[in-house]
């Protein structure tokens, strides 16, 4: 649980989830409801919602564990469509593109990037404060949902 | 035995004259993450034109799109699915998914095993077996992205589904089969009838461990995208007399199965299944099956 806490910590946001329902299978959590908490057995492959999985100690969440956090006060931003479009396609965010910033707006500070419909596209990382520069690039692309296509490139 | 010609005159003596064709694309909304006509909306601002297919609740057909519709955002997050047409069939004909336990026995990629967690509203619980280990991430992965809650993925062969000591009340039985023309354009060149028997002969060893899971008054459902009467009509004659199993009526889209193939009679409840032939849609075969009254 403490690897997906501290993730979620770092958008200055909290989540609560019961952890009687949250299996670990090698290095990938998941989170499981009633009925599935019966039936799952040892040699299950996945589960429920997959929250995420760590790797060389390192946390990668979910898109789901990202949309949780997203239903929550967060650190987050809303960009336009051709922003929109191009974050799913891996890129940047450029200063133009942010419609709205939600809490914080500090360098350094994990952010989630919402489109106009509220919907989570990922994360990345602010790059310079969010008021004080007027354009060029403000935040990283850490991930984003085009990574379903390149998942299975 | 093997050829074009050879299984086209097998289609005519089943009464369907062979024509190329081309199915359209088509989409069906998870109504569990969005609603319809937002989708709808989203999917005509952006240009795509797409038409409802009659014959489904959530399926659209698209006519025409500039850019790929598995590459937008509306799709990334999971607000639907690309499925084919018939493909959409099957899980529609269960009755009272909600909150049930439900088996998907041959489920990757895993197209209908959304269809079913959006018609349970990600209630109750699926159980999703695929014996192909490399085909279980674009399983998950579509789990995943359409934000499927109430599924547990096994890599298991359907046949061996008793040893996870659960009986269930609904179980989909998609089961592997000899394809047909209308999805892949070297069929006739790639497939014999040692092909079709060995893969009916499957399908019936994975119909025997289904009936031995089932609840008494749960439901299967089986289909397959093979035309051949062997893994269709001919296997359904089998499960009747050797499984103890009734075939239901069902109401969907399809011509009633026949009930003669190649001069053989078989029981007459087998024209409650649907044979769909190609056009509209790719050929398919889908019918529900219950335990027989008398054997509860």
């Amino acid at each position: 649980m403490k690897p997906i806490k501290d993730f979620v910590n770092r958008f200055d946001a909290s989540i609560n989830l019961d952890e009687n329902f949250i299996v670990k299978k090698e290095n990938r959590y998941f989170l499981l409801n009633e009925s599935l908490k019966n039936l799952i057995k040892k040699d299950f492959f996945y589960g429920g919602t997959y929250l995420g999985k760590t790797k060389n100690g390192k946390f990668f969440p979910s898109f789901s564990l990202l949309m949780m956090i997203a239903e929550r006060k967060a650190n987050k931003i809303i960009v336009d469509k051709k922003t929109e479009w191009l974050f799913i396609c891996g890129r940047d965010i450029f200063k133009q593109g942010i419609i709205k910033v939600m809490e914080s707006k500090k360098r350094g500070d994990y952010t989630l990037i919402l489109n106009q419909h509220g919907e989570c596209l990922g994360f990345g990382k602010i790059l310079r404060h969010l008021d004080k520069e007027k354009e060029g690039v403000a935040v990283k692309n850490i991930s984003d949902i085009g990574d379903f296509l390149r998942r299975e490139a | 035995m093997s050829g074009k010609e050879f299984f086209v005159s097998r289609y005519e003596k089943l009464g369907w004259k062979y024509e190329n064709v081309k199915p359209k694309q088509a989409i069906r909304i998870n109504v569990m993450n969005t609603k319809k006509a937002d989708v709808i909306k989203r999917l005509e601002a952006l240009g795509i034109e797409f038409e409802k297919i009659p014959f489904l609740e959530n399926g659209y057909w698209i006519c025409k799109s500039k850019f790929s519709v598995g590459a937008i955002s509306e799709y990334l997050l999971g607000l639907y699915s690309i499925q084919e047409t018939a493909a959409q069939i099957p899980a529609t004909l269960f009755t009272d998914l909600e909150d049930k336990i439900v088996l998907d026995a041959c489920a990757a990629p895993g197209g209908k095993t959304v269809q079913l967690a959006d018609l349970m509203q990600n209630t109750g619980a699926i159980v999703a077996l695929d014996v192909k280990k490399q085909r279980l991430p674009a399983l998950s992965n579509q789990l995943e992205r359409c934000h499927v809650k109430n599924t547990i993925i096994y890599n298991l062969d359907a046949r061996q589904a008793p040893r996870l000591k659960i009986t269930f009340d609904r179980i989909l039985l998609d089961v592997p089969c000899s394809g047909n023309f209308a999805t892949d354009k070297d069929w006739f060149s790639r497939r014999t009838i040692k092909d079709v028997e060995k893969n009916a002969k499957l399908q019936r060893e994975i119909l025997t461990e289904a009936a031995e899971v089932l609840k008494d008054g749960g439901e299967i459902v089986y289909s397959t995208c093979s035309l051949e009467p062997e893994e269709n009509e001919l296997n359904m004659e089998w499960t009747i007399k050797n499984l103890n199993l009734q075939v239901e009526k069902i109401n969907c889209y399809g011509e009633k199965a026949p009930t003669n193939i190649f001069g053989k009679q078989l029981d007459s409840s087998i024209e409650n299944c649907r044979r769909i032939w190609p056009g509209q849609t790719q050929g398919f075969f889908v019918c529900k099956i219950k335990k027989r009254v008398d054997a509860l």
